[in-house]
């Protein structure tokens, strides 16, 4: 019997595994996809080798990529976009990791507190989580953004829009700023050269300017895995947590599985209450069935994973709340034409932001060819010039939004990659429950029911509808301040890559999952902890660093509560994931 | 009775063919509408990303620089329609839905590229919908993209009804791009005709999920056929992770200029000077 079984080393479960490793419980972390633990061997920095949805190697699918992808149910115009396998979504992750904003915690008495999703806020204060905040920052770690040409561009923009430079983690007013990003800075020649004889590690160390971010982070060349530039928990969290017993006093390393999709998590009647006492997972290879029991049980398989696997275990419902309120940011992009270079291919892909609390945030959106060529056909306003499917939104951007298809679209690629520039807006959205999963009607995997996604994009909110055409504008003006000769909307349809707050946690046990421990409500010792435990869209931020903040302290709630040990945080100092230790350690292992 | 009954017995009605042995029908059946496929499927690329091709003059949109049909963008649409959706419980009933509807209108079963051994194969067999019929007959399962191309052509004929017959062997390619855009239009739009004719044969339960299905389907079209035309699929080896060439996308949009990087010299330093903030 373990300690602690994770379901899923995403953005969030190596964390608590890394946690409570390092407090020297036995910890079993699952993963459904694969590990790609010698990436030069495993992928490319190939735009669609990489993120095919179908076929990619980091697609959401099972490890052996002869095998099809794992279907969900998506019900309308959109793009759900996950990666399964060891890492997550972090495989692909830009590394943004900028706080949440206060005004979305209980308790917030700023002037601005009425600006947010009130119905819908954590149930704790900010102040709470920022020691949190301070030991991931310091363990992944987080630092500030170099800049490139792309962020010169972008920050230019950003200062004819009349809001001042943000120097602080915490966003208490509106701001532009480099990013605060899991990236390690350029270091020797990384980002100083193109000959890749001289970006070997250590002679080059952190960010090499690749721009391939999205494909999954493997630079320097020849670098330990635990200091590859982009700290996806891959990069991060799971090295230390398999080293566990190397660097923690009373560490025992973690026992990963992968190419394990949990399919049942199992339940009893202790204390008259119903526990969660182990899990049922099927190895992919071999279509075997396993199982393993646990005092604790914690969830994270992701906003559209979680709830499905709650509801294929049968695990009670009584608020129907299971599955609902997912939030996703609401993304819409904005392309800039330049007559200059704007690097947008080269360096990481995001390193620059605004953020407006009660709105929500932008930021550049660096891609490749097939990545900008997909999002410039991603819209639901129909095709530009043409037709508008009723949205068509006119504004200080060129032409109606809408999709750039046929002789439009090569316009606008062929003028070359490097002389376009995008911005990703960032809505605060909504809590609303007829966003959410369900288990689809469609015939079941051999996971069981598939997850059905359903976004009722007539039915968002009015504060969401306004937020995005604020920050809509927002871009189309830091784009034109920054040079662009055009500027073209896209209207996205649903983008569902910032995936939260389905199992959230809240104030209310009417609506939401989990207290504010983030153990759920209905069955003891299971707790979630990805970003379906989030209580909300954040105000807008990126949501992996207050994530990880979160499970940080659901691990201290676990070890408090059902281990009888104390907490850490704000006693102990953390240690970084490029510790010497770890690294030793996982090149002795063969890890 | 239903649609799938209607053209189940439509299809009752033709005589076996006298010509060949099943295997060989059908074997030739699978090639004349794999043919037919990829050439709805031209047509549908090049709306994407036109390029110097006959399908792009069909449209009304010629370009000088390299398009779809040099990207390879019609087998990547194929290929990945075909590894999308699992279920041919679902998608076989929509085909025998699509050849009903076709039905009205006989849409010639080409030939071309066929050798003479296998147009003897097809027998009486001359029309679109019914080589589909006569497979769904014979527990053939009908792939997905042959499934939208149906789908397209039905759409296609909705908008101009001329298109049914001309050069090229389905109707989408004889569209004009304003035209195209109007099908896809209706297809986004969940046109009223298409989804009367495909719920009376879907059970109730699916009805949503399939016309949802059908609206994701107008968006990953368009947005699949432009990131493959831009990507390196076309001359991508996924045994060797190797390229054999430099792919066309990365050509026209002057991306990695001289090949895979492993770095770029574009550090510029820290915005004021500023290598951390207060935390």
């Amino acid at each position: 019997m373990r300690d602690v079984i994770v379901i899923g080393a995403g953005g969030g479960g190596p964390v608590v595994a890394k946690e409570l490793a390092a407090r020297g419980l036995d910890v079993l972390l699952l993963e459904a996809g694969p590990n790609s633990n010698r990436p030069r061997e495993q992928w490319t920095h190939l735009e669609n080798d990489a993120n095919n949805p179908l076929t990619g190697f980091l697609r959401f699918g099972p490890a052996d990529r002869s095998k099809p992808a794992w279907f969900r149910d998506t019900p309308q115009n959109c793009f759900l976009w996950q990666v399964a396998g060891v890492g997550g979504t972090t495989l692909h992750y830009y590394g943004n990791s900028p706080r949440a904003m206060p005004g979305v915690f209980a308790g917030y008495g700023g002037a601005d507190a009425a600006a947010y999703d009130v119905g819908h806020l954590f149930p704790f204060p900010y102040s709470e989580l920022v020691p949190y905040y301070q030991w991931v920052e310091a363990t992944l770690p987080v630092q500030t953004a170099p800049m490139g040409t792309k962020e010169k561009l972008f920050l230019a923009g950003a200062g004819t829009l009349g809001i001042p430079v943000q120097t602080t983690k915490d966003t208490l007013r509106s701001g532009y700023r480099p990013q605060e990003n899991a990236i390690l800075q350029p270091g020797g020649t990384a980002g100083r050269t193109t000959d890749p004889a001289l970006l070997q590690h250590p002679t080059a160390t952190g960010c090499t300017f690749c721009g391939h971010c999205v494909h999954g982070c493997m630079e320097p060349i020849s670098a330990p895995q635990n200091l590859f530039a982009k700290r996806s928990t891959a990069n991060s969290y799971v090295p230390m947590a398999l080293t566990a017993d190397s660097w923690a006093p009373f560490g025992k390393a973690v026992t990963l599985i992968a190419d394990a999709f949990a399919t049942q998590i199992q339940t009893a009647q202790l204390n008259g209450q119903q526990a969660a006492t182990g899990v049922v997972w099927r190895i992919g290879a071999t279509g075997d069935t396993q199982q393993e029991s646990a005092r604790v049980v914690v969830l994270a398989g992701g906003s559209t994973e979680s709830p499905r696997l709650w509801l294929n275990s049968g695990l009670p419902n009584a608020t129907d709340s299971v599955g609902r309120g997912y939030t996703d940011h609401y993304l819409d992009l904005l392309v800039g034409v330049f007559d200059k270079d704007t690097g947008n291919s080269k360096g990481p892909a995001s390193a620059a932001r605004c953020d407006f609390p009660g709105y929500g945030c932008i930021q550049g959106s660096g891609s490749g060819p097939s990545m900008l060529a997909f999002a410039l056909a991603f819209s639901n306003s129909g095709i530009q010039g043409s037709y508008s499917n009723g949205g068509g939104a006119t504004g200080p951007w060129d032409g109606p939004a809408g999709r750039r298809i046929g002789p439009a679209l090569k316009d606008t690629l062929d003028h070359g990659i490097d002389r376009l520039m995008a911005v990703l807006v960032i809505t605060d959205d909504d809590v609303q429950p007829q966003n959410r999963v369900t288990l689809s009607g469609l015939p079941a995997d051999e996971h069981g029911k598939v997850p059905r996604v359903v976004f009722d994009r007539d039915a968002r909110s009015a504060r969401t509808v306004r937020n995005r055409e604020f920050l809509a504008r927002q871009s189309a003006a830091l784009l034109r301040g920054a040079g662009a000769t055009k500027v073209y909307r896209l209207d996205f349809p649903d983008l569902i890559l910032h995936c939260m707050s389905t199992m959230r946690m809240g104030q209310s046990d009417t609506d939401s999952v989990l207290d504010a421990n983030a153990e759920s409500r209905s069955v003891k010792q299971l707790f979630v902890a990805d970003n379906s435990a989030l209580a909300n869209s954040l105000g807008g931020s990126n949501p992996t660093l207050t994530t990880q903040a979160l499970a940080t302290r659901t691990a201290e709630k676990i070890f408090t509560r059902y281990f009888g040990g104390h907490p850490w945080v704000g006693h102990e100092s953390p240690v970084v994931s490029t510790d010497q230790r770890v690294t030793s350690a996982l090149l002795a292992r063969g890890l | 009775m239903g649609m799938l009954g209607a053209a189940t017995s439509a299809a009752g009605l033709l005589p076996s063919t006298a010509y060949a042995s099943l295997g060989d029908t059908l074997n030739a059946l699978r090639s004349s509408l794999d043919s037919f496929t990829r050439d709805t499927f031209n047509g549908l690329s090049v709306f994407v990303v036109p390029g110097p091709d006959a399908y792009s003059r069909a449209q009304g949109t010629p370009r000088p620089e390299p398009g779809a049909m040099e990207m390879a963008t019609t087998p990547f649409l194929i290929k990945a329609l075909d590894g999308s959706f699992p279920f041919p419980s679902l998608s076989q009933p929509v085909a025998a839905a699509l050849a009903s509807g076709l039905a009205a209108t006989p849409l010639p079963l080409p030939t071309a590229g066929l050798s003479l051994s296998e147009v003897e194969a097809l027998g009486p067999i001359t029309s679109v919908d019914q080589a589909v019929t006569y497979l769904l007959r014979n527990n053939q399962t009908i792939p997905l993209s042959q499934v939208v191309a149906l789908l397209l052509d039905f759409l296609a004929i909705q908008v101009n009804p001329a298109s049914a017959i001309g050069p090229f062997q389905s109707p989408f390619p004889r569209l004009t791009f304003a035209q195209k855009a109007q099908a896809m239009s209706l297809l986004e739009g969940g046109d009223s005709n298409l989804v009367a004719l495909l719920d009376t044969q879907l059970p109730q339960s699916a009805q949503s999920s399939v016309s949802g299905f059908l609206k994701f389907i107008a968006g990953a079209l368009l947005e699949f056929a432009a990131a493959g035309s831009y990507s390196e699929f076309s001359v991508f080896d996924p045994a060797t992770r190797t390229l054999s060439g430099r792919p066309l996308g990365w050509q026209l949009t002057g991306y990695l200029p001289n090949g895979l990087v492993e770095g770029w010299d574009d550090f510029q330093g820290y915005f004021q000077n500023r290598t951390e903030v207060t935390s």
